[in-house]
């Protein structure tokens, strides 16, 4: 059964159908709400979210895309309560972005020779202290495998922001990851 | 600029091994649980809403018969009074049987009046109301009959009447 309909049954009230659509789609809210902000907050995040839909499912309008774009907006919307931010359309300038990854590619990193686990740690520890902006841009192109035009549409922006966010927040994550692995380096060559 | 290349393969890569290790992450069955119980409590709200709002109209529509009721009697017993008035209205003076067929009952008619009018006690046996040796010793007593008569002057049908205050007394 599709969303709609299902959508359709929960607005009459049926219970089996809420709980369908909450199985189908509460892991991708989870995961987006647990790189954002983190795994506590993720759960009141997924509970805030399927809430509100279900307190006024008559708000979703079938017409303006997938029920699974609204339920990120209303997520986004609670993750950005959470960090207690706006997300600023584009925060660093083109020139800043350019540096960033100037930077990342001038430095000669070690990455090869940390072991897969630990590399996966570190840049999972790595997204977490990107700028908002930059770590929605990951987590929704890169962890969630969402399509340019999807995330530009949670987002809020045009997909042309949506890329150079993704390209700074990766130059972004390798400059980290330098520094990590090679601290004296990246102290020498930062500016 | 390999070693950049390089980095950003490294970087792509460990982006994949993240995505597929949280590919199986959720929220844990205590969200769910409480999300479930919201969604009970929002349903018994609605139903508790549409039981008020039956229940208000429910009794709207009960107060509006009861204020038209008495408008109703009076226009309807008004309009009988003017109609019949040679018929004293059926009280609690009196026992009334069923209106009972006559031959002419299957006559079609458009308006029809109810003439009360005294019958010899014996038409009660042609109905089968009292045996027909009960009548013996009272042959020409007089019992009273509401007849249905229509605007052709056919008669339609006949009840008969008896006046309960006269206890003991057969009419």
């Amino acid at each position: 059964m599709d969303d709609r309909a299902l959508l359709e049954r929960v607005r009459r009230g049926d219970e089996h159908a809420f709980s369908r659509l909450y199985a189908r789609y509460q892991s991708t809210i989870y995961r987006y709400a647990m790189h954002m902000c983190g795994a506590a907050a993720a759960d009141d995040v997924v509970q805030d979210t399927f809430v509100a839909l279900l307190r006024q499912p008559a708000k979703y309008d079938a017409s303006r895309g997938p029920l699974v774009s609204y339920l990120f907006g209303i997520a986004r919307h609670y993750v950005l309560k959470r960090l207690a931010i706006e997300l600023p359309l584009d925060p660093l300038d083109d020139a800043d972005g350019e540096a960033v990854a100037l930077r990342a590619a001038e430095i000669a990193t070690p990455l090869d020779v940390a072991s897969r686990a630990e590399l996966v740690a570190q840049v999972r520890d790595a997204i977490q202290t990107l700028p908002p902006a930059y770590r929605e841009a990951v987590v929704l192109c890169e962890l969630q495998d969402m399509d340019y035009a999807a995330a530009a549409a949670i987002m809020q922006c045009p997909i042309g922001t949506v890329r150079s966010r993704l390209h700074r927040a990766k130059a972004m994550l390798t400059t980290k990851l330098a520094t990590l692995q090679s601290p004296s380096l990246a102290t020498r060559q930062a500016p | 600029m390999s070693d950049a290349r390089e980095s950003g393969g490294v970087l792509n890569e460990a982006l994949r091994a993240i995505s597929a290790e949280d590919a199986t992450a959720g929220a844990p069955p205590a969200v769910e649980a409480r999300v479930m119980r919201e969604f009970r409590a929002a349903a018994a709200a609605r139903r508790r809403r549409v039981r008020a709002a039956v229940a208000i109209l429910t009794l709207a529509a009960m107060l509006a018969i009861a204020a038209a009721i008495p408008t109703w009697r009076s226009m309807t017993s008004h309009g009988e009074a003017s109609r019949e008035p040679s018929v004293p209205p059926t009280s609690r003076r009196e026992v009334t049987t069923e209106f009972m067929p006559l031959a002419y009952s299957g006559v079609p008619m458009t308006e029809g009046h109810v003439v009360r009018m005294e019958v010899p006690r014996a038409s009660l046996v042609s109905f089968g109301l009292v045996p027909a040796d009960g009548i013996d010793s009272a042959a020409s007593a007089k019992v009273l009959a509401d007849v249905i008569v229509g605007d052709d002057g056919l008669a339609r049908a006949v009840r008969f009447v008896r006046r309960v205050e006269r206890e003991g007394q057969r009419q």
